[in-house]
């Protein structure tokens, strides 16, 4: 798979169709889902094209192969190279194994020795604020929660992103090259959430990952009855919450009914003595519906055509959640937070949700009171599909050691878990969430290079990300710092080197040489 | 520490062990805390030896290989190569393994929160102005706190109890993870007094940051005036002063730099002006946040300022801290300031070891990070005989499976004050409750 760097619309569509077709898929959770047949052309395709078209155009050339070798090489794919290479080009990984791997000197590339260093996935983080909360925290930069109307569907974090936010830098200096960007969790519906190729730009859409499906964040329990009780608007309850979510269904339901009729007229032949009998009603006829945006997100939803990513953390909500899916007949793809899906984890499993949880957050709100550190281990022992999320800017820089901990709490527990179980935590799993698996989230052949290499064990505390590449693009290479991401950090005193670390990697430079 | 020790007999005139004889073996380790100084601590626990571990020791030594430390009636009896075990001694094999003293988080608010974001079970959201320095932490103190259990289990074993909220936020607790009552805790009620100086305390309190700096003069301006004129304000004929009695009262140890001051502070020029505030009432200093404490380390280190920091807290997070760096705890380590770890947190507090750990992948030497969560807050905050391992110390020891800050190490045994205690926690409930699922109601609690 040879794609632009940036998607363009139409192949955007063409990405669209590999998600899931309404509820009810196959008990078992497929580990690499097939792309089901396209659905029928639907009504909402061209202004959903439209809201993907880009401005800004990115021309961003891929440089030399490059082959990492003599590195343990971890794929997440159940492969591990104790001796292996991982060779990128055109943007992809051409090549992934033992040994010393083709040598690409001779087509213009470079050779970076990786002895003694682990190659992985770049990592994925399937819940994130970077950029919608960014820091530093000011009231101009509350971006994240437009607290107005809890079913507020119509909103896209896209428009908040502000792609200046120094926390991207740090994230992708902790070895994460791909993001879930979402808006807050104190609307019921807090709009369409996105994800981001973390690549410097100068907008939000410009860092859309290729191709990925929009998201919709939803939240259930404490957050929104929270907000609106203090407004003291619906909901107050947690039953306040589910019937809002309900009618906010029944009218998706009925307009996403009002737009097929009327594609389907508009499909039909008109009929001869109705064109006869007079203009006027064919006219009212050919007028389409209204568009309403929550509404069209929503019934995107019921399509299949977007994501359910739903903030829930107990289990009796996850479960009063999966019961609102089920009556309207949608899909949820994850539960957010989930610390208690360990609960349930024969039931999520059984309905193919996966859980995007933190490794061992607990007891910071009344909900979060019963996080126990297994929660992914029991999840992945169950069948399911666990990833590991941070929601949160420091959390996002060491999500490889979230994964060493989740293992370690796992096995100490007796669940028999491999390193490659613990490496899809933060990489294969969250890439199926955000419906981005054909693409990213393992090293194998034919996928977008994402790829980090760490100075040490990356489940270990000391790991640190040497060098972060992104569709084969090298944005993060420790030993040889840089002028900041973000416009906002310039003139500030320059960051100190770390200190100690391991000996510099060499590193490929733009130019094609070593430096 | 004449204020601190009273106020400690106060609330240890309850503790019910006390009015227990006292063996006679007991009694010569309490003989040897007097005599060092440290709390009086006669922990009738029996005698316990841990036995061929790498044990790490006070100092910039390097930790002791196939070691014994003796532990006994709640002290360290011996530690090393030789230290023999008396017969009667359970003995804990820990080959392989690593064995530090108990962990001390010194900023946290253990036992006074439950659920931060519930109000009900939140106790550090203090009202009634911007100076409370006469608010004592230790009157909120919940032992029986869950989060008690689970910062123990991750290997910590003292707390400091620290005020979240105010300019001027009142008095920290230090206290040790056992114990069914307060009195059982609390090691000592009253050790510094807190203030907060940061972007959250100038919003609440004073509009400015300079408007804090000048309240916070004032109030200890006030303080020594009352210091010196008692009589006067006991006869109505003193000057007005702004805080209360038991405020005038609280500030009277810092004033005698018996307490220090505990500013939390980010901005570099913030922790300068905490250093001229110092320097005017001659007090004693701890600061804490300190996100960009690295630019002005070299000032720290020549006054001996501990600085506490998280090593995580990288971000420019609020624009009182747009220079905080990863290197900081590094940074300030090699300028040869006393760098104190903490986690900041309650729910947290069970992971110090890993806010630690980080210091250590961002440059830190591990061995100095050891420092930072054991001996460092314990000579920061004059606690003598916690945060080491050597004769007559207070027997906290963690037995880790390997190093501390490794994300596959495991917590084997906790000692505090001596006694071993059981690792089950509510979340160790929960996991055999659900091991299996539909879960099975085996009868545990």
């Amino acid at each position: 798979m040879s794609l632009p760097l940036r998607a363009l619309p139409a192949i955007a569509l063409i990405l669209c169709t590999c998600m899931p077709q309404g509820r009810r898929p196959s008990a078992s959770v497929p580990q690499n889902r097939e792309p089901p047949p396209a659905p029928a052309a639907s009504p909402f395709a061209e202004g959903e094209a439209r809201a993907r078209t880009g401005v800004e155009i990115i021309e961003s050339p891929h440089g030399p192969p490059v082959l990492l070798r003599h590195a343990t090489v971890m794929t997440a794919a159940g492969r591990r190279y104790d001796q292996g290479f991982v060779l990128m080009s055109n943007g992809v990984i051409a090549g992934v194994g033992d040994g010393e791997g083709p040598d690409p000197t001779a087509a213009g590339g470079i050779v970076v020795e990786a002895r003694g260093k682990f190659v992985t996935p770049g990592i994925i983080d399937p819940h994130s604020h970077i950029g919608v909360y960014p820091v530093p925290d000011t009231s101009a930069h509350d971006d994240g929660n437009e607290l107005t109307d809890p079913v507020s569907a119509g909103l896209r974090a896209e428009h908040s992103f502000w792609p200046q936010d120094p926390a991207i830098e740090r994230a992708v200096a902790g070895g994460v090259t791909t993001v879930a960007v979402l808006p807050g969790s104190g609307n019921l519906v807090g709009g369409r959430g996105i994800v981001m190729h973390l690549l410097p730009r100068r907008g939000a859409r410009a860092m859309r990952f290729p191709g990925a499906p929009d998201l919709l964040k939803m939240a259930c329990g404490e957050n929104p009855k929270r907000v609106y009780g203090a407004l003291k608007r619906a909901p107050t309850t947690r039953m306040g919450n589910v019937r809002a979510l309900r009618e906010a269904f029944l009218k998706a339901r009925r307009y996403a009914r009002d737009w097929d009729e009327w594609t389907a007229k508009q499909r039909q032949p008109p009929p001869k003595e109705r064109t006869a009998s007079g203009s006027k009603e064919k006219d009212s006829d050919s007028k389409p519906p209204d568009r309403d945006l929550a509404l069209e997100t929503l019934a995107l939803v019921l399509r299949g055509e977007i994501l359910v990513e739903w903030h829930c953390y107990q289990a009796d909500d996850m479960l009063a959640a999966l019961q609102v899916a089920d009556e309207f007949g949608f899909q949820v793809r994850a539960f957010h937070h989930a610390l208690e899906a360990y609960k349930i984890r024969d039931v999520l499993t059984r309905e193919s949700v996966a859980i995007a949880t933190w490794d061992d957050w607990w007891g910071f709100k009344m909900e979060a009171y019963d996080g126990i550190p297994e929660n992914a281990a029991l999840m992945t022992e169950a069948g399911g599909r666990a990833a590991l999320h941070s929601d949160s800017a420091v959390a996002i820089q060491i999500l490889n050691q979230a994964a060493g901990k989740a293992m370690s709490a796992g096995l100490a527990a007796g669940v028999k878990l491999t390193e490659d179980d613990a490496l899809r935590w933060i990489t294969a799993n969250p890439a199926w969430v955000l419906g981005i698996d054909g693409q990213v989230g393992t090293l194998e052949t034919g996928k977008r290079a994402d790829v980090v290499v760490w100075s040490d064990d990356p489940f270990g505390t000391y790991a640190v990300a040497e060098q972060v590449y992104i569709d084969g693009h090298l944005v993060f290479d420790r030993a040889h710092p840089a002028a900041p991401f973000s416009d906002f950090e310039l003139g500030l005193r320059a960051m100190p080197p770390l200190g100690g670390g391991p000996p510099p990697l060499q590193a490929p430079s733009p130019d094609g040489g070593a430096r | 520490m004449k204020s601190a020790s009273s106020s400690e007999a106060r609330v240890r005139a309850t503790h019910p062990k006390s009015a227990h004889p006292i063996r006679p073996i007991a009694a010569a380790v309490v003989a040897i805390g007097l005599l060092t100084g440290g709390p009086a601590i006669a922990e009738d626990s029996p005698p316990i030896a841990i036995t061929h571990a790498r044990v790490y020791v006070p100092g910039n030594r390097p930790p002791l290989e196939d070691a014994t430390v003796v532990v006994a009636n709640g002290r360290i009896l011996s530690v090393g190569p030789a230290a023999k075990a008396p017969a009667s001694a359970r003995t804990i094999d820990a080959r392989g393994k690593v064995v530090t003293p108990g962990f001390i988080d010194a900023n946290t608010d253990v036992g006074v929160v439950d659920v931060e974001l519930e109000p009900e079970a939140n106790d550090t959201d203090v009202r009634g102005g911007p100076l409370t320095p006469a608010l004592r932490m230790v009157d909120g103190y919940n032992p029986r706190s869950t989060v008690v259990d689970i910062a123990r289990s991750g290997g910590v074993t003292s707390v400091i109890v620290a005020p979240r909220s105010n300019l001027l936020g009142g008095q920290g607790a230090f206290v040790d993870l056992a114990g069914d009552s307060v009195s059982d805790a609390v090691v000592r009620p009253s050790l510094g007094q807190y203030a907060r100086v940061d972007d959250d305390t100038v919003q609440t309190d004073a509009g400015t940051r300079s408007g804090l700096w000048l309240m916070l003069r004032e109030a200890l301006d006030d303080a020594r005036f009352y210091g010196a004129h008692r009589g006067q304000y006991d006869t109505n004929a003193s000057r007005p002063l702004r805080l209360s009695r038991q405020g005038l009262e609280a500030l009277q140890p810092v004033l005698r730099g018996e307490q220090p001051l505990v500013i939390t502070a980010h901005r570099a020029g913030d922790i300068e002006a905490a250093m001229r505030l110092a320097d005017d009432f001659k007090l004693k200093l701890v600061v804490e946040g300190a996100s960009e404490a690295w630019l002005v380390a070299d000032e720290l280190a020549k006054r001996k300022i501990p600085v506490v920091i998280d090593p995580l807290e990288n971000l420019p997070a609020r624009f009182d801290r747009l220079h905080a760096r990863s290197a900081n705890a590094t940074l300030l380590a090699d300028a040869g300031v006393a760098v104190v770890i903490s986690t900041f947190s309650a729910d947290e507090v069970r992971l110090l070891w890993q806010h630690a750990g980080n210091a250590v992948r961002l440059g830190m030497d591990h061995d100095a990070a050891i420092r930072a969560v054991t001996e460092a807050p314990a000579d920061a905050f004059g606690l003598k005989g916690y945060g080491r391992i050597e004769p007559g110390a207070v027997a906290n020891v963690v037995v880790w499976s390997g190093d501390p800050f490794q994300t596959s190490t495991h917590v084997e045994h906790v000692l505090v004050r001596g006694r071993e205690r059981i690792l089950e926690t509510r979340q160790t409930l929960l996991l055999r409750r659900y091991r299996t699922v539909p879960p099975v109601r085996d009868g545990t609690r």
